[in-house]
């Protein structure tokens, strides 16, 4: 007998007799039970229940976000946020900055904002463009003193940033510098964790899952120590959200 | 792990009598107790959120065979390699070899109670393969060459002058008498270590059985890196972590997170779904998860013992129990310490040596109340007392003395009939004469002298309660 069904073996013979295909009905799980159907359809409810309460679910997650340890700030626009991420890199006298190559920061704004500072910006991905290899993308990530990334979602119950790499955003510009900075746009806020959850299993149903996801609520932070809290143990100990919208 | 849980009365006896372990823990419960119960106060229908989180728990161990099946087809189908280990050496030997084979000699790891349980990291040693502990307590623990003292918080009975000796000696650097810029050395060593590693070895927190999916909590970036940096991420885990749904996550990182350290959320949650993907710029090429059980089939077997397994390993129970309070996490012998430990060590090594682990306990259900699942742990831990005395389901477990037990036998049949309740009474008058001063006895001789060493033994009373009784009606 294979080492694999000895231990299904010994893992029925505990169960004891019962049937292969459990009754999912009585779990109080909402999940398996399920068709993809009504998976897309609370999918859809939620996508239109975040645009139409877009205004109070940003309130909210300035409010969490705070309370997670983010340093929180909200403009209008996109140019308004620019001059505030320029105040930030001048402050920290930063030379070099990794970004990810999310949509929102495609248009080279970063670039833009952070020229007349004559700081280095490099996006991070590997693409028909790039003049870097995988090992060069990441000694820069590990020298950088900002990395500025797009999201995918925010949550307003528990104040997270929801990052999901792929082709384009690496895992390591929000992870290696000492201070991250995340842009979240009006229409990306969740109201909670179940929320992203049910998105996400629509993805995994859609096959578009990828293979990893971040959620990151304030700083890296640890209390170790005599639980004392200190912040930036692995991951970045200052952590901006920039709220556009 | 060797385990040295039969120690327990010395290693209570020390910590009791140990000042600055008993500084630490009474922090423990000023910190993350406190903490705990803001939390769950804080959130609306905690008491629905731990019924439902329970119902999860039970109908998934319950189908246990089912939802493993469900997350090896769905680890295979996102690219990632998955192993079944029937025991500690099993998981060790798949770890080791797979190191081996891809030549690797530098490991780091994330926080994994079952790599305790394996020893991994002296078997890794003993093949010449360097493991680094890099969440701040293992780190601590590792250095100093000793065991963690809390599921979450491994390093807290040492305080940061014994930190800092510590790293003067083992890393050579400073004196620094700041936790600030402890941190900071500790970052800075281990961040090269991650650059190094060609493996980072997690634990997981939950599996899902409908993706295939790890999901590692965190709040130092740890977990981040080790699934981040080197080529290849190995997740060890028990086999009772799965969850059937990535649906059901929200929930279950509430109920631990708030019950943990009273977070709302921890700084990181980090799924993984396998090794990255074709298009990604960064992330393991290889993945695998090994899920272990190493004496859980045992419990999931015994209907009195299956509810230990839907531990969410958060430490509440630790944090809430008066014995764990005093005793601390050492004194428990082996990797799962607290009222929980006192059940799952036992069934995990060797329930005659582990003995004393299910006495330890004042049975007054604190822990039980602070559960996040509700696991009825007085209830287990006095099933596992019954076992020890009566040997039903364990017969070789059965470790009562044959004085014991037929002292226990009399005074069964002392009691059995009011016949036999007055004969013995009156042969209890009798008996304890010579010692009883002032209407208590000070001191009995062996081997009754246990029942008299610390308190005072109130003496059988000169008229039984029956006859009062009696006489009040008369009156």
């Amino acid at each position: 007998m294979t080492e694999r069904n000895e231990f299904f073996n010994t893992i029925r013979q505990a169960l004891g007799p019962q049937t292969e295909a459990p009754n999912l009905t009585g779990t109080g799980s909402s999940a398996l039970g399920d068709n993809s159907d009504a998976v897309s359809a609370r999918s859809q409810a939620i996508q239109a229940y975040i645009d139409e309460q877009s205004g109070p679910l940003m309130d909210s997650l300035s409010e969490s976000a705070t309370g997670a340890g983010w340093k929180v700030a909200r403009f209008d626009d996109l140019d308004k946020a620019g001059d505030h991420i320029v105040g930030i890199v001048r402050d920290v006298e930063a030379n070099l900055v990794v970004r990810s190559r999310q949509d929102v920061l495609e248009s080279g704004i970063v670039e833009a904002w952070l020229a007349s500072l004559g700081v280095d910006v490099v996006p991070m991905a590997l693409g028909e463009h790039s003049e870097h290899t995988v090992d060069e993308l990441r000694s820069l990530a590990e020298r950088a003193d900002i990395g500025i990334t797009g999201v995918d979602y925010a949550i307003a119950e528990t104040g997270s940033c929801v990052l999901i790499p792929s082709a384009q955003v690496s895992r390591l510009v929000s992870l290696l510098p000492p201070i991250h900075i995340a842009i979240v746009q009006r229409g990306q806020v969740l109201p909670t964790l179940d929320e992203l959850f049910t998105i996400r299993r629509r993805d995994f149903l859609d096959g578009n899952l990828g293979s990893y996801m971040n959620l990151i609520s304030g700083p890296s932070r640890s209390a170790d120590i005599e639980y004392t809290l200190v912040t930036g143990v692995h991951g970045p100990g200052e952590v901006h959200m920039i709220l556009v919208g | 792990m060797q385990s040295h849980t039969k120690d327990f009365r010395q290693g209570a006896g020390a910590a009791l009598s140990d000042p600055k372990i008993q500084a630490n823990l009474e922090g423990l419960y000023n910190g993350f107790h406190q903490a705990r119960i803001d939390a769950s106060d804080q959130t609306p229908d905690w008491e629905a959120l731990q019924d439902k989180g329970r119902a999860i728990k039970a109908h998934t161990l319950d189908n246990l065979a089912y939802y493993l099946e469900m997350v090896e087809r769905n680890v295979i189908a996102s690219g990632g390699h998955i192993y079944f280990a029937k025991d500690a050496e099993a998981a060790s030997n798949y770890v080791v070899n797979l190191a081996k084979e891809r030549g690797i000699e530098l490991v780091i790891k994330g926080k994994s109670m079952v790599s305790e349980e394996m020893a991994l990291n002296h078997r890794l040693e003993e093949e010449g393969i360097e493991p680094v502990e890099t969440d701040l307590g293992e780190y601590i623990v590792q250095l100093a060459e000793e065991t963690p003292f809390h599921i979450i918080a491994p390093a807290i009975h040492k305080s940061r002058v014994e930190v800092s000796e510590l790293f003067v000696e083992k890393l050579n650097v400073p004196m620094y008498d700041n936790i600030e810029d402890l941190t900071r050395e500790a970052r800075d060593q281990l961040r090269q270590k991650f650059v190094d590693a060609g493996m980072g070895i997690t634990g997981a927190n939950f599996i899902v059985a409908e993706t295939g999916t790890v999901t590692l909590v965190t709040n130092e970036g740890n977990g981040r890196m080790c699934t981040s940096m080197p080529k290849i991420h190995v997740a060890i885990t028990g086999m009772e972590k799965v969850v059937p749904s990535i649906e059901d996550l929200g929930l279950f990182l509430r109920l631990l997170i708030r019950s943990a350290t009273g977070q709302r959320i921890s700084s990181y949650v980090t799924t993984v779904t396998g090794p990255r993907g074709e298009d990604e710029v960064d992330g393991p090429e290889e993945f695998h998860l090994v899920i272990v059980d190493n004496g859980r089939s045992k419990m999931l077997a015994d209907p009195n013992l299956r509810e230990a397994l839907y531990c969410l390993r958060c430490g509440a129970c630790l944090n809430a129990c008066p014995v764990y309070r005093k005793v601390g996490g050492h004194a428990y012998g082996w990797v799962y310490p607290g009222p929980i430990g006192a059940i799952v060590s036992p069934m995990l090594t060797n329930l005659s040596e582990a003995k004393d682990l299910p006495f330890a306990s004042t049975l007054c259900g604190a822990c039980k109340e602070a559960c996040p699942v509700k696991i009825n742990i007085p209830r287990m831990l006095l099933y596992l007392r019954k076992e020890l005395t009566q040997g039903e389901t364990y017969p070789e477990h059965k470790s009562v003395s044959m004085a014991e037990s037929t002292a226990v036998k009399g005074w069964r049949a002392s009691v059995s009939s009011s016949f036999m309740m007055r004969l013995s009474n009156l042969g209890g008058r009798l008996l304890q004469l010579p010692f009883v001063r002032g209407g208590r006895i000070d001191r009995l001789p062996s081997p009754l002298s246990g029942w008299t060493k610390h308190r005072k033994f109130p003496a059988i009373a000169s008229k039984p309660f029956r006859t009062r009784w009696k006489n009040i009606g008369k009156k």
